[in-house]
C-alpha cells in the first residue's frame, strides 16, 4: 500500500514536469535579453563605463525608433542586462555563467579588454553561447577555435592597414619609388600586435620597412632610438602605444628635426589632449581610431556601396547616448563598437527569424551590413574583417577625419608639414 | 592512537564546509562558476594564511607566486601540447608551477625574511612589481604578448576533455589546493613548525634567545604557502581560462583580496579563510549583482569598519564564545 502511495506520488511529480517544460516549450518569446558581465569598476572603468551607455543607447534605439525585435512573426522588446565584473578576472565566469543560466539571457556580451574577453569565452563555449566581442582587439583570440565569439571592435593587425592604402592611393612617387617605412612602438601586447599588421600589410603593398624596434613602457627618453630612426630616413613614421610614449615620439621627433610624409601614432594622436599638449607640433600629425564623433557614414553611403544599413545616424546615436548615461558627454569608440555588436544582432535575429544561437552565429557569419559605426564583416573565425578604422589628422589645432573617403571631414595634408 | 588524532579533529568543520560548497556546486551546475569563485577566494586565505596568520609577517608581493605558478602550467600547455602527452601536461604543469613558486619564494625569502614587521612587508612590494616587469622586459615567455594556450590544450587532449578540464576540473583543483592547504596549516600548527612560529609571532627575539631557529622556520612556512599559491595560479588562473598576461596576473590587488579574507576571518586560525573567504566572495558577488557599479563603494567601508572593530576577525570572536564548551575542540 505504501509502495503503491510513493508510485502514484511519483507519477503526479513526472506529469507535472511533463507539463512544465511543455509550458515553457509553448511559451512565446516575450523579449530578448543581452546579457553583459561589464567592466563598471576597476582599470577598464572608463572603456566599460562608455560601452555599457553605448549598448543601452543601441536597446534605446530598437526599442523606440525600430519597434523591437522581429521574431516570430511579431515585434518583441529588447532587455539588457548587466552586473559589473569589476575588471576582475574570476568574477566575469561567474556573473556570465548567472546571466546564463538564471536570468536565461539569449545572447551574452564580453566585457572590455582581449583578458576579459577571454576569461569569459569557454564558459560562453560550454553554453552554446553567441559571446559578442566588443572590446578585445587581440586577433590571437580567434586563433583558438572558439566557436562563439563574434568580434565588432576591428583587430589590432588592421589598424594601419587604412593609412598605408591611403599613402599608396595617393602619393604619386609610391609607384617609382616605395616609399621607407619606420616602426617605432612600445613593448605592450596591443602595439606589437598593431606593428605586426603594419609590416605585414606593408610588405604586401610594397613598401620597405626600413627600422622596426620596440620601446619599452613608461619610457621617458626616445633620443637614442629616434637617431638611429634618423640614420633610416625614413618617409613614413608609425608608432605609438598610449598617451604618454606617443606625446614623447613626436616632440622629440620635432626636437631632433626628423621631417617625413607621414607620423601616425596610435592611441596618443586621436585623443584631444594630444593636440593641446603638443600645440603646432602636433600639426598634420596622424592616428588610426576605430570610431571618432564626426565620421560621416550615412544610409545613403550604404546604399551607395550595396550594403544593408540598421541604426541610428550618428546624431541620433549622440543624443540617445548623452540620455543613457546622463550628463553631456561625448560616445567614443568604446560606445560606438558596443552599439554595433547590438545591431548586428538584431539584423542576424530578424534574418533567421529565431533566437536560437546557433543559427544566429551562422547568420552572423553572413551578416554584411553598416551602420553609423561603420561597416561590419567578420570571417569564419568570428574575427572582424569589414570594419575599417578612420585615420584621424590634426589640421590647425582641430582633429579631422581624413580618411577612408565615405567618412572624411577634411582632405588629408599630405605630405605632413614639416616641424618648425 | 585515538588520542593522536583527536588533535587534528579541527579538520573535520573544514572538511565539512567544502563537502557542502561543493555539493552545492555539483547539485546546481548553474551556480558552478558562483562555487568556483568562492573556492578561489578559500584556497587564496588559507595559503595565504598559512604564513601570515602563522608568522605575522604580511606579504604584499604574495600574488607573484601565484603568477608564477599560473606561468608554469601556461608554459606545459603551450610548449608542449603536441608531444603527445595527453592529459599529463596537467600534471606536468602542476609540478613546474610548484617548482617555479618554489625558486621564486626562495630567492624573495632569502632576502626579505632577514628583515622584520614593516620592513619585511616593504621588500616584499617590489617583488611582484619587479617580476612583472623582469617577465615582460626580458620577454621572458613571449614577455608582454602573453600566452593564450585555449587551442593547445584542445589540441592536446581534445575539445570536450579540455572544455572540462576548463569550467570543472580546474575548480575542483582549486579545492583540492584549498583542502591541502587547510591540512597543511593544521599540521604545523600540531607540531614544532607550528610552536617554533607561535613563539616567534608573539616575540622573535625571545624565540630567537630559547635556542629557536626562526629563520629556518619561516622559510618552511613561507615555501609552504607559495607553493600553494603557484598551484592556485596554475589551475584557477591558467588552466581555467586558458590565457596569461602579466598585468593580468602580477597585480598587487589579489594580495589586498587575501589580507582582507584573512583579516575578515580571523589571521591563524583555522576556519578563518574560508569564513572570510564565503563573507568576502558572496558579499562582493551579490552587490555586484544589485548595484552594478557602485558595489565597491558600499563594500569598502563595511569591510574598514569589520576589520576595525573585531581585530580578531569572525571566527576569533567565535572562539572565544565557546570557550569551555564542546566546540572547543573543533574551531581553532
Amino acid at each position: 500500500m505504501k509502495n503503491n502511495n510513493v508510485i502514484i506520488l511519483l507519477m503526479v511529480f513526472l506529469m507535472m514536469a511533463i507539463f512544465n517544460a511543455q509550458s515553457v516549450f509553448a511559451a512565446k518569446l516575450e523579449k530578448v535579453i543581452i546579457g553583459h558581465p561589464a567592466a563598471l569598476s576597476g582599470k577598464y572603468a572608463k572603456a566599460g563605463e562608455q560601452a555599457v551607455a553605448g549598448i543601452q543607447a543601441a536597446v534605446d534605439w530598437v526599442n523606440s525608433v525600430h519597434g523591437g525585435i522581429a521574431v516570430d512573426g511579431k515585434k518583441v522588446p529588447l532587455d539588457y542586462k548587466y552586473y559589473d565584473c569589476e575588471s576582475r578576472k574570476e568574477s566575469v565566469t561567474s556573473l556570465l555563467e548567472r546571466l546564463i543560466t538564471s536570468d536565461k539571457v539569449h545572447f551574452t556580451f564580453a566585457p572590455y579588454s582581449s583578458g576579459l574577453t577571454l576569461a569569459g569565452a569557454p564558459i560562453a563555449e560550454k553554453y552554446g553561447m553567441v559571446y559578442m566581442d566588443h572590446g578585445g582587439a587581440s586577433d590571437k583570440i580567434f586563433r583558438q577555435g572558439f566557436e562563439y565569439v563574434v568580434q565588432t571592435i576591428g583587430p589590432g593587425s588592421r589598424y594601419h592597414a587604412g593609412t598605408l592604402e591611403m599613402i599608396k592611393k595617393i602619393d604619386p612617387t609610391t609607384n617609382p619609388h616605395p616609399k621607407k617605412i619606420a616602426l617605432a612602438y612600445e613593448d605592450s601586447e596591443f602595439a606589437r600586435s598593431v606593428m605586426d599588421g603594419a609590416e605585414e600589410k606593408a610588405k604586401e603593398l610594397g613598401f620597405d620597412i626600413v627600422f622596426k624596434r620596440t620601446y619599452p613602457k613608461g619610457v621617458t627618453d626616445l633620443t637614442p632610438l629616434l637617431s638611429d630612426l634618423k640614420a633610416a630616413a625614413p618617409d613614413v613614421v608609425i608608432g605609438g602605444g598610449h598617451f604618454q610614449d606617443g606625446q614623447l615620439l613626436n616632440k622629440q621627433m620635432a626636437d631632433l628635426g626628423i621631417n617625413t610624409r607621414l607620423l601616425s601614432l596610435i592611441a596618443a594622436a586621436t585623443l584631444p589632449a594630444f593636440g593641446e599638449a603638443l600645440g603646432e607640433f602636433a600639426e598634420g600629425v596622424m592616428g588610426p581610431s576605430h570610431w571618432e564623433y564626426g565620421v560621416t557614414f550615412s544610409k545613403e553611403g550604404a546604399a551607395k556601396e550595396g550594403l544593408t544599413w540598421i541604426g541610428p545616424s550618428q546624431d541620433e546615436y549622440v543624443k540617445l547616448f548623452k540620455k543613457a548615461v546622463g550628463s553631456d558627454t561625448l560616445p567614443d569608440y568604446h560606445a560606438a563598437e558596443a552599439s554595433a555588436a547590438v545591431l548586428a544582432l538584431v539584423l542576424a535575429v530578424e534574418k533567421v527569424n529565431s533566437v536560437d544561437p546557433d543559427v544566429v552565429r551562422d547568420a552572423l557569419g553572413e551578416l554584411k551590413f553598416m551602420s553609423f559605426y561603420g561597416n561590419w564583416d567578420i570571417d569564419k573565425t568570428g574575427k572582424q574583417v569589414g570594419h575599417a578604422m578612420v585615420d584621424v589628422q590634426w589640421q590647425k589645432g582641430e582633429r579631422k577625419i581624413v580618411w577612408p573617403e565615405s567618412a572624411k571631414t577634411a582632405d588629408v595634408v599630405y605630405p605632413k608639414p614639416d616641424f618648425k | 592512537m585515538m588520542r593522536h588524532l583527536q588533535k587534528y579533529s579541527p579538520i573535520l568543520p573544514v572538511l565539512l564546509a567544502y563537502g557542502v560548497l561543493l555539493g552545492i556546486g555539483l547539485a546546481y551546475p548553474g551556480k558552478w562558476q558562483l562555487i568556483a569563485q568562492l573556492a578561489f577566494y578559500c584556497a587564496l586565505g588559507q595559503a595565504f594564511n598559512l604564513f601570515m596568520g602563522m608568522t605575522g609577517y604580511v606579504d604584499f608581493g604574495y600574488v607573484a607566486f601565484l603568477g608564477v605558478g599560473t606561468y608554469g602550467m601556461a608554459v606545459s600547455i603551450y610548449f608542449l601540447y603536441d608531444k603527445g602527452l595527453g592529459i599529463g601536461l596537467i600534471f606536468i604543469g602542476l609540478a613546474l608551477a610548484a617548482v617555479f613558486s618554489t625558486g621564486l619564494s626562495l630567492a624573495v625569502g632569502a632576502v626579505a625574511l632577514r628583515l622584520r614587521g614593516a620592513y619585511f612587508a616593504i621588500a616584499t612590494i617590489g617583488v611582484n612589481e619587479g617580476f612583472r616587469y623582469f617577465v615582460e622586459g626580458a620577454r621572458i615567455w613571449n614577455g608582454a604578448d602573453g600566452m593564450i594556450f585555449s587551442r593547445h590544450l584542445r589540441k592536446a587532449v581534445g575539445r570536450e576533455t579540455a572544455m572540462t578540464l576548463s569550467t570543472q576540473w580546474a575548480d575542483i583543483l582549486v579545492f583540492g589546493v584549498a583542502v591541502l592547504a587547510a591540512i597543511l596549516t593544521l599540521v604545523y600548527m600540531r607540531n614544532k613548525v607550528g610552536y617554533a612560529l607561535t613563539a616567534l609571532r608573539e616575540d622573535e627575539d625571545a624565540a630567537k634567545v630559547m635556542g629557536i631557529n626562526v629563520t629556518k622556520f619561516k622559510i618552511i612556512a613561507f615555501i609552504t604557502s607559495a607553493v600553494l599559491a603557484g598551484l592556485l595560479g596554475a589551475s584557477a588562473w591558467a588552466l581555467k581560462l586558458t590565457y596569461v598576461y602579466p598585468e593580468d596576473v602580477f597585480e598587487i590587488h589579489y594580495t589586498v583580496e587575501a589580507i582582507i579574507i584573512v583579516l575578515l576571518g580571523g589571521a591563524g586560525t583555522l576556519l578563518g579563510p574560508i569564513v572570510g573567504a564565503l563573507i568576502y566572495g558572496a558579499s562582493k558577488y551579490f552587490l555586484a549583482i544589485v548595484l552594478p557599479g557602485f558595489q565597491l563603494l558600499i563594500f569598502a567601508p563595511i569591510i574598514i569598519v569589520i576589520i576595525v572593530l573585531f581585530p580578531e576577525g569572525t571566527v576569533g570572536i567565535l572562539k572565544k564564545k565557546i570557550r569551555g564548551t564542546a566546540l572547543e575542540k573543533f574551531i581553532i
